[in-house]
């Protein structure tokens, strides 16, 4: 039982991170219609930026002026290769990030050098005591980091003018628009959003064990989030984040114990297992909308 | 309306560059002695020394910018470009030619179909190839490569190399690295119970076999754990490792994955050996919360000296890679030349300049003298049962300038002694 529980923390706390991304993915899903695929390069770019700050300004300052940095940069990238491809179809401008996300890590790939790069974080491999159970700090921190951003972003649609805005116009662009919504401006605002998110998990893959130039790959995981959890829901993105991350977690410490046949890193593939369950069952998701299409 | 046509043509110019339809470089030429083989010309080389010679154009097809090696395979090809400078400014290959290593260098991405679509690209123009990085990425070029008599330097320590020609390996095989470091921590560490923890393929799986016949041969209990790349994937073989509580782990990973699997482990309570092959240290890894555990429970095997080691192989090239930060990509890249010089020098002497040529002289070398960077034995490739099997052992350091030191010397472990090699070891894992 310890060992479950040992397993499921370790499981949430990986699966806030993905979660972190999840939510990057949707918001830009949500304003624009597009998947971008630009998330993994801004992921990568918020871990190095941390690691080159952190010895400047401290951990925490780094983190938050590095989270920062990335939105700009994700407003820039936005403001100059995607805006002007409004109207076009939404696959094209999906291949434009694709390129972006190239474009962008091998600029990263300059800054992170021949060598692994560490992020300065407190944590480390350091272990606490919760009761029985002996979990990772940086978990624990993953986890609450995750709480807090998530509940400031649902504050900030629910509760300010920009977030009515954003939603209006996901609801309905072109009446958004005719209300006085500049729908320009929410693209911009999603972009930054989805940039700041992506800077911090990738400030969190880098805790314990560093940023190389393949560690980009990590932001792939919240793909199946996203289709787990619903490609417009906020809450999805969430929920989808933390399934993988649980799911991930226990065939990592249990399968080769129950399920051997299943072949030694079942693991890897176990979240894109999940999302084929899922598509099958509810093809919109968990918390995703249903889709109307009327003949 | 002007700017969009302006993209417009500049993406089409792009394109049609990005497909040769017209490059400034014209590769198409190596110089005009249409009656020379494929790679040689009377012309000097790009930037020769001594314009009265030849030229000698060797390819260098490597993981430069994206790949997961690209660390690594950088300073490789620096140290290999230096080195044949070094080479051109002592007089070149026999008097004759100088060798040029600069104007085709392709990067493979570590993408088996990206290494042979360069490779394609540049095959016509060289005589043969100072580097192939990879394993994978050199097996979907082989065939062609045997097909053609072209040699090739390469830059991996698998065991199929052994069985390959136109392959001019140096130094052990990850075979027999894990084969020797097994015996090492018998015979040390006194080690009943051992586990290979790799990654997939020629690399981890090489080193996971040589692993398990040392176990068999000394009697000790051995378990396999394939492990996915990636330090966010080792969560399985940190459990494995804190659950089995193995008194020793040979590791096969990339190191950032090994920092992640040992700094875990240690911090689960775990307190036994670690042995990582070669590419498993970086030295940033010091600065990595998993230092303290590295320094406590981890060693290196590697198939070469380190960076600072007293030879004159590794005093020419530290004398020739001035102000750069020590990494032994570096001593990786210098190292895997030598047999490549020697059978240029050998094919020269033999006055068949060609590709046969080269091919033949290969296989007069009985020995290389890669001034003290490994003994002269381990560049026998007249032989091709001759298996160089000495491999040494590190230990982190964090004075040496490549964050090791060596540990033990040269050496042949006794499982390693007796090995019959009759195919590649990855296979029988």
């Amino acid at each position: 039982m310890k060992g479950l529980l040992e397993t499921l923390i370790r499981g949430l706390g990986n699966g806030s991170v993905y979660a972190l991304l999840a939510l990057g993915f949707v918001i830009i899903y949500k304003a624009t219609r597009v998947i971008s695929f630009a998330q993994p390069a801004l992921m990568l770019a918020g871990g190095v930026a941390v690691s080159h700050l952190t010895g400047v300004t401290g951990f925490y300052p780094a983190v938050l002026l590095s989270a920062l940095l990335i939105a700009g940069v994700a407003l820039a990238i936005e403001r100059v290769a995607i805006r002007p491809m409004v109207g076009r179809p939404v696959f094209v401008v999906a291949i434009i990030t694709l390129g972006i996300d190239v474009v962008v890590r091998v600029v990263v790939n300059a800054f992170i050098g021949r060598d692994v790069r560490q992020v300065g974080d407190p944590w480390g491999f350091m272990q606490v005591s919760i009761g029985p159970l002996v979990v990772q700090t940086r978990w624990l921190a993953m986890m609450a980091a995750t709480a807090v951003l998530v509940g400031l972003l649902f504050a900030f649609f629910r509760h300010t003018r920009y977030g009515l805005a954003m939603r209006a116009a996901a609801f309905d662009q072109e009446t958004a628009l005719a209300q006085g919504v500049s729908v320009g401006a929410v693209f911009a605002l999603s972009w930054g959003l989805a940039g700041f998110l992506a800077a911090i998990a990738g400030m969190f893959v880098g805790t314990g064990q560093g940023i190389e130039q393949m560690t980009w790959v990590v932001a792939l995981k919240a793909l199946p989030a996203i289709i787990v959890g619903g490609l417009d829901s906020l809450g999805g993105a969430v929920a989808g984040g933390l399934v993988v991350g649980v799911v991930e977690s226990l065939f990592q410490s249990y399968q080769g114990e129950y399920a051997p046949w299943l072949g030694q890193n079942f693991a890897v593939v176990s979240p894109y297992v999940v999302m084929l369950v899922v598509l099958l069952v509810r093809p919109y998701g968990l918390f995703g909308t249903r889709e109307v299409e009327r003949v | 309306m002007k700017s969009r046509c302006a993209v417009t043509y500049v993406a089409i110019a792009a394109l049609l560059s990005a497909c040769g339809v017209f490059r400034g470089d014209d590769q198409g030429s190596t110089g005009g002695a249409a009656a020379q083989a494929p790679g040689v010309t009377s012309e000097p080389c790009p930037s020769a020394v001594d314009s009265k010679k030849g030229c000698i154009y060797l390819g260098t097809i490597s993981d430069l910018t994206s790949g997961p090696f690209a660390a690594l395979a950088v300073p490789i090809t620096d140290a290999q470009k230096a080195f044949w400078a070094r080479v051109n400014k002592a007089g070149g290959i026999g008097g004759k030619y100088e060798v040029d290593v600069t104007k085709y260098v392709k990067d493979n991405k570590y993408n088996p179909e990206v290494h042979r679509q360069v490779y394609n690209e540049i095959k016509e123009h060289v005589l043969g190839l100072a580097q192939t990085l990879g394993s994978p990425t050199t097996a979907a070029i082989l065939g062609d490569l045997k097909a053609n008599d072209i040699v090739a330097a390469p830059a991996s320590w698998t065991s199929a190399w052994e069985f390959e020609d136109v392959i001019i390996e140096t130094g052990s095989n990850y075979c027999v690295e894990a084969m020797n470091s097994v015996d090492y921590a018998v015979d040390t560490y006194k080690v009943k119970t051992v586990m290979a923890v790799h990654l997939a393929g020629d690399y981890g799986a090489d080193a996971a076999a040589g692993a398990k016949f040392a176990a068999a041969r000394d009697g000790l209990t051995f378990t396999n754990v394939e492990t996915p790349s990636g330090a966010t994937e080792q969560g399985r073989a940190i459990t494995e490792i804190t659950k089995n509580k193995p008194d020793l782990v040979i590791l096969t990973t990339g190191p950032a994955d090994a920092a992640t699997i040992i700094g875990q482990a240690a911090a689960g309570g775990y307190k036994g050996r670690f042995i990582g092959t070669g590419p498993t240290w970086n030295p940033a890894l010091l600065k990595s919360p998993a230092a303290p555990a590295l320094k406590a429970l981890y060693e290196q095997s590697a198939p070469g000296k380190p960076w600072d080691a007293d030879t004159p192989g590794h005093k020419a090239m530290r004398a020739a890679l001035p102000g750069v930060t020590p990494n032994d990509g570096y001593t990786s890249g210098w190292a895997w030349a030598y047999p490549m010089k020697a059978a240029l020098d050998a094919m020269v002497a033999g006055g068949n300049v060609s590709r046969k040529g080269l091919l033949e002289a290969v296989k007069t070398l009985k020995s290389v003298d890669y001034e003290g960077m490994l003994p002269a034995e381990a560049g026998n490739y007249a032989d091709q049962t001759a298996v160089f099997r000495q491999t040494l052992i590190n230990k982190v350091d964090e004075k040496a300038p490549t964050g090791v030191t060596t540990v033990k010397d040269f050496f042949t472990g006794p499982t390693a002694k007796a090995h019959t090699f009759d195919g590649p070891c990855f296979a029988k894992l």
